[in-house]
């Protein structure tokens, strides 16, 4: 089995990093590689860093607002350059309307304090494996 | 294993006499207001008007946020607390291109010297005191700027700020300057204050925001007194008085929910700090030894299902702070799980606390838990953890070299990955988290409240550059140059320089620029902008 490839950090200048470093070693434990990528990137900077790392997955942990600019940035960077790259969020300050939103643009999964870390770890798991049977797919195709 | 408080300490069925003064302490014959002050600063234990009553405030621009801080006096605040938005606790000015989504939304944007003016306009600074979570190179400047225009002399001003130059940087303050630059700011503030600013307290150390990591409670006053012991020693390596300075160090605590641990936790650091300022450091003076406890109740626990619960949980935390005799009071908003503070959460802390303070009678006399066995026992069970941990702390290095090596970030790493495994495993229970949990599409009450939003406030991005065009430019590169030739040299204080720089209009990125210019640190940490002076 594909062992997913996730990539953490914040966006910006939120530095609130309590639930990045927990979630990470969350992933970690539960067999993922866990690119730690901290705080301070922008939408351009973990987009390139997980096309160097050919991640499966971005994974924006957001304790400021700024992730409501942010997350529709990075998403329209990613149609545009037509990149196959997931993006799932995670924080407590992300309310059901705001999760619709983030949705809307794209996000493939959004996960807050009552989740529940085996539905985030499935869930991560599908999405990486869904990612790697398209990459192959690709490389039978001529 | 059995019962346990939150900081591991095992516990029995019940106390009784034979648990007191076990461990050699003289738990049961102290008194309040008396050395070592395990029972209380003073007695009683505050001044007839009660402990300060404030909320943590500010957002938007200066003069949003002056008439927040009007309109939390109005509701009864007895004190002022701002703090700034992220840019601000950064060092970034609100023109920095990485800032745009941030300017305002979590506290106020304080940039130059005319904004704390704007910021203190018709606040009585010279009776209320005015704590500042802000930076403390800034907020001092800024402070003196505002005292200075409207004609308070600065031996009247009261207030306080944070010193936190082991700590900041790995936990969410982090602002691009080497440890030996912030550890230095702090001791030049502390001894300008104690020669200029006498009624100010300098030296705020604030176990509070690196504590909401997820630490323990012995594990938030053991790198507290870490601290604490760092800037004192090098406050006393430059022959600053010990009895000049100590009488203005406040201690800003967590309150957590064990509620007889935190009240221990309290009675403990007193003791400690008591016999540390005499024994140690040879202060005389009372003042010195009875350290000043402020407190915020905590954040992290804080939950975003039911918000309503957080009220509940922010009066056990402000009854608890009552109980242990602190000196000023600040309660976690309940919308904290969310958002900045709204008007609504902020009128909730304040009147909570009134209720403590005016009607439970719980503040009647000093120190009413003393003497009770489990009370007392665990007092002298925290202290003697504590002691513990800053000895194998202080064994372990240097505390400078130590932050700079990444000793503290990994125990507050190792502490935040705890938390959450304790909450996802269960093993701490929480309630509407882990247990008494209620379907999302029923979870309404409060909820409106808490999903209101503070948008970034982009206007004051181009007041800002505007007010950078309205400078004598001539003048503010010369004292930008003035701030980075006097930082190279270790000896001269450098808030003189400092606030001599942001008078003539030096924006608080600039002068953050060239302090980290002269450490050999990078102008800009984040590489975007280039220092021209």
């Amino acid at each position: 089995m594909h062992r997913p490839k996730v990539i953490i950090g914040l966006l910006g200048i939120d530095q609130h990093e309590v639930g990045a470093i927990a979630v990470a070693g969350l992933l970690r434990d539960a067999g993922m590689e866990v690119i730690y990528a901290g705080r301070y990137n922008t939408p351009a900077s973990i987009i390139s860093m997980a096309a160097d790392e050919d991640a499966d997955i971005i994974g924006i942990s957001c304790h400021s607002w700024e992730y409501l600019e942010y997350v529709p940035e990075l998403m329209r960077m990613i149609e545009t350059d037509q990149l196959d790259m997931s993006v799932v969020l995670g924080g407590s300050i992300i309310t059901t309307t705001d999760a619709a939103a983030m949705r809307q643009v794209g996000v493939a999964g959004i996960y807050g304090p009552d989740s529940g870390p085996d539905r985030m770890v499935n869930e991560l798991h599908a999405i990486a494996a869904s990612r790697q049977s398209r990459l192959r797919a690709s490389m039978r195709s001529p | 294993m059995g019962t346990q408080s939150r900081s591991g300490i095992g516990l029995k069925e019940f106390y009784s006499a034979a648990d007191v003064g076990a461990s050699g302490s003289a738990g049961a014959c102290e008194l309040p207001g008396v050395y070592p002050f395990t029972r209380g600063r003073a007695r009683p234990a505050q001044a007839a008007a009660g402990w300060i009553h404030r909320e943590l405030s500010g957002e938007g621009d200066p003069a949003r946020s002056n008439a927040q801080l009007k309109y939390l006096i109005g509701i009864g605040q007895t004190g002022v607390d701002v703090i700034g938005d992220s840019p601000t606790q950064s060092m970034l000015d609100a023109d920095h291109p990485l800032v745009r989504h941030s300017v305002g939304t979590q506290g106020v944007s304080l940039c130059y010297l005319s904004d704390y003016v704007e910021l203190f306009r018709g606040i009585p600074i010279d009776r209320i005191s005015v704590s500042n979570s802000v930076n403390s190179l800034f907020a001092l400047c800024g402070i003196m700027g505002a005292a200075d225009a409207f004609g308070v002399p600065l031996k009247k001003l009261r207030g306080s700020v944070l010193q936190a130059p082991l700590f900041a940087a790995d936990a969410s303050y982090a602002c691009g300057m080497p440890v030996t630059l912030m550890s230095r700011l702090s001791v030049d503030s502390m001894a300008y204050c104690a020669q200029h600013l006498p009624r100010f307290h300098s030296y705020v150390e604030d176990t509070y925001f690196f504590s909401e990591t997820g630490l323990d409670g012995i594990e938030e006053m053991a790198l507290g007194f870490v601290e604490i012991r760092h800037l004192v020693r090098q406050l006393l390596s430059r022959q600053v008085p010990i009895d000049s300075f100590a009488p203005r160090i406040a201690i800003l605590v967590n309150c957590s929910m064990d509620f007889f641990e935190e009240i221990a936790k309290i009675r403990a650091t007193r003791r400690i700090y008591a016999r540390m300022m005499k024994e140690e450091f040879g202060a005389q003076d009372p003042r010195s030894m009875s350290a000043v406890i402020t407190s915020h109740t905590s954040g992290l626990t804080l939950t975003a299902q039911q918000p309503i619960n957080n009220v509940v949980r922010g009066t056990l935390q402000g009854l608890a702070l009552a109980l242990a005799g602190v000196q000023a009071m600040e309660i976690s908003a309940f919308d904290e799980g969310f958002r900045t503070p709204s008007e609504e959460a902020h009128l909730v802390g304040i009147r909570t606390q009134q209720v403590i303070s005016i009607e439970s009678g719980v503040a009647k006399v000093a120190d009413p838990l003393g003497g009770s066995y489990y009370v007392e026992a665990l007092t002298d069970a925290m202290e003697a953890r504590i002691v513990d941990m800053v000895r194998d702390i202080e064994s372990a290095g240097d505390p400078v070299s130590l932050s700079e090596s990444g000793y503290f970030r990994s125990i507050l790493n190792r502490a935040s990955e705890r938390h959450y495994r304790n909450i996802s495993s269960g093993s701490q229970q929480v309630v509407g988290v882990n247990c008494h949990t209620m379907p999302p599409e029923k979870d309404h009450l409060l909820r409106d409240v808490a999903e209101q939003k503070i948008a970034p406030y982009r206007q004051r991005i181009e007041a800002v550059k505007r007010m950078r065009l309205e400078r004598d430019t001539a003048a503010v590169k010369q004292a930008l140059r003035q701030v980075r030739s006097q930082a190279q040299s270790a000896d001269i204080n450098l808030i003189p320089v400092v606030y001599a720089a942001m008078r003539q209009g030096s924006s608080m990125g600039e002068v953050a620029g060239a302090l980290r210019m002269a450490y050999g640190a990078p102008y800009d940490p984040h590489g975007a902008l280039a220092a021209d002076f």
